[in-house]
């Protein structure tokens, strides 16, 4: 008998689930305002406008996100937004949007996206904001790019921030990692030309089959438990589906990858660790981790499954700061960014770090010295 | 989860039955019409009767990994199915049984995707998966180009291979502009 109305519960709600789900809704991300200042092929550097009359600091900030997934989980929603809560302390914030790459983006290399749009994003905001050095601020792929270009153009750089970044990529803790030591990468490059998303999120997703692919789902009709007068409940409800079909929008917007800078990205740190052994060549220019000097912060997710810790704590030690920090958090590779810790502690640490560091003078147009905390 | 060569462990499975059956069929399929795909074409129409002969054994390399794959899944799902068997009657022996479907849910939730991570973190799947993996891409190379030989080229359709090679000269002629603006930039600065 229990199990009848066990059953019957069931079924109430995944049809109050199901109703729930036909409301009419329109799905909004990235609703932060903010003006492309510079294109330049797929890429746009968007300025956001800021929130906040005070400026914290007038060292902009520019945020790299991967080519993977879209930088709108920096945004995701007015109340989950990286972005809105460094403009609320007071930063004055870039981002880079690598948009989708197509036709003529097959033959990019990571070259074209460290030295070139990366570089080009780096001098508008310079130019814009009248500085000769900025803040930089790299998340996941994106991480390994500013360090990368920071190593490469450490003149241009007053503070270096990595979010769940690799650098050691010869680790057995993450998955990607062990499987992606298999891969014909010459092969797939050869033949798809532009490797498209769907590759890259069949890869995620056999991560953890089980949970992201069934368990989300029931856990979402799970929640769907209200009476229908309960009207604060089904307000709730509403929320959750929302916030729901944000996260899912962004999972599966996976842009395609640009073949030749996938095939780098693959050889040269995936299966032969170049990075960090500081013997990594870009357009024939060795990358030396060690010609790091500016402050440095290594955030990580303790419970991350695609960028283990494994693979970003070594870039304390590689890099030749004198100034820097790490923070672990406990929360997942996605939980960096939309958590409640997220807004509550991650974002704080970082504006909190980020701030005393961009009052030196030699932050200032013209000045070319090393950057020191001002005292006091 | 996986035995001490890194392989899954061997757990019957109706799938398995299939596997071997598929096996031994392609032991005969090389035996006999496999080898006729080897016989070097002539006349006229060499070229296009190699690429569709081509295409037929990559599609059957494909196959036979697929097959192994789908066989070594089943076993871990086997395996899973044991382990979730084995902690529920655990449970029970403690007096602490699944009650609700939920409690069971959570079970097995938990038992497979532990007992899949550990298949999944093995060497052997790795390995397995890349060798998936390049097969595809053979396939997919084959009949990309079986298609512009015998279809597209005839019919006067654009190729892929050739809008990759217009896309080529497009990149390098962007990175020449792109490059050459920057010098003048740079030099209009100077003076």
């Amino acid at each position: 008998m229990a199990s009848e109305l066990e059953f019957i519960d069931n079924y109430r709600k995944f049809l109050r689930a199901t109703e729930v789900l036909l409301e009419p809704r329109e799905i909004m991300v990235a609703t932060t305002p903010s003006d492309v200042v510079l294109t330049e092929d797929d890429m746009k550097l968007l300025h956001y406008k800021p929130r906040t009359e005070k400026k914290a600091t007038d060292i902009p900030v520019l945020m790299v996100y991967a080519l993977v997934n879209r930088y709108y989980i920096l945004d995701l929603q007015p109340d989950k937004s990286v972005v809105r809560k460094m403009l609320d302390d007071g930063l004055d914030v870039y981002m880079i949007d690598w948009g989708y790459p197509s036709g003529a983006d097959r033959w990019l290399t990571l070259d074209d996206y460290i030295n070139g749009y990366l570089n080009d994003a780096v001098d508008k905001v310079r130019k814009l904001s009248g500085k000769d050095k900025i803040n930089l601020i790299g998340i996941c792929q994106g991480g390994t790019f500013s360090v990368i270009y920071t190593a490469l153009h450490p003149e241009k750089i007053l503070n270096l921030v990595t979010l769940v970044t690799p650098v050691n990529f010869d680790t057995d803790k993450g998955l990607l990692h062990v499987w992606a030591k298999a891969l014909d990468v010459d092969k797939m490059v050869d033949t798809y030309g532009i490797i498209p998303g769907d590759i890259m999120n069949a890869g995620f997703l056999l991560t953890d089959p089980f949970r992201l692919l069934i368990d989300k789902y029931v856990g979402l009709f799970e929640k769907m438990e209200c009476e229908r007068d309960d009207q604060e409940c089904l307000t709730t409800n509403e929320q959750t589906v929302s916030n729901f079909l944000r996260m899912e929008k962004w999972i599966f917007d996976s842009p395609d990858q640009a073949g030749e800078a996938y095939r780098q990205f693959i050889k040269d740190f995936y299966q032969k660790n170049l990075l960090i052994k500081n013997e990594l060549v870009i357009d024939g220019q060795k990358v030396n981790l060690k010609n790091i000097k500016v402050p440095l912060l290594n955030i990580m997710a303790q419970l991350d499954h695609l960028v283990p810790n494994e693979a970003s704590i070594p870039l304390n030690d590689a890099v030749a700061s004198t100034d820097k920090d790490m923070a672990v958090f406990p929360t997942g590779h996605i939980g960096i960014f939309v958590s409640g810790k997220s807004q509550r502690e991650i974002v704080p640490k970082i504006t909190s770090w980020l701030i005393p560091r961009s009052k030196s003078k030699a932050a200032e147009k013209g000045s070319g010295g090393p950057a020191k905390p001002e005292e006091g | 989860m996986t035995d001490g060569d890194g392989s899954t462990p061997h757990v019957h499975s109706e799938l398995e039955v299939t596997h071997d059956f598929f096996e031994l069929w392609l032991k005969a399929y090389e035996a006999t019409y496999g080898k006729l795909i080897d016989v070097p074409a002539v006349g006229p129409t060499r070229e296009r009767a190699e690429k569709v002969r081509k295409t037929v054994d990559t599609t059957v390399n494909l196959y036979a990994a697929w097959m192994q794959s789908v066989a070594n899944f089943q076993s871990v799902f086997a395996e899973a199915t044991r382990r979730t068997r084995q902690q529920t009657i655990e449970q029970a022996t403690e007096g602490s049984p699944p009650v609700s479907s939920k409690d069971y849910y959570e079970l097995w939730m938990e038992t497979f995707s532990d007992t899949f991570k550990e298949f999944l973190k093995s060497p052997a799947f790795a390995s397995d998966l890349g060798h998936l993996t390049s097969l595809s891409v053979d396939y997919q190379k084959c009949n990309q180009e079986m298609l512009e030989t015998n279809v597209m080229k005839p019919l006067a359709i654009p190729t892929k291979t050739e809008i990759e090679e217009i896309n080529k000269e497009v990149y390098q002629l962007k990175k020449t502009v792109r490059d050459l603006s920057r010098r003048l930039e740079s030099l209009s600065e100077k003076h």
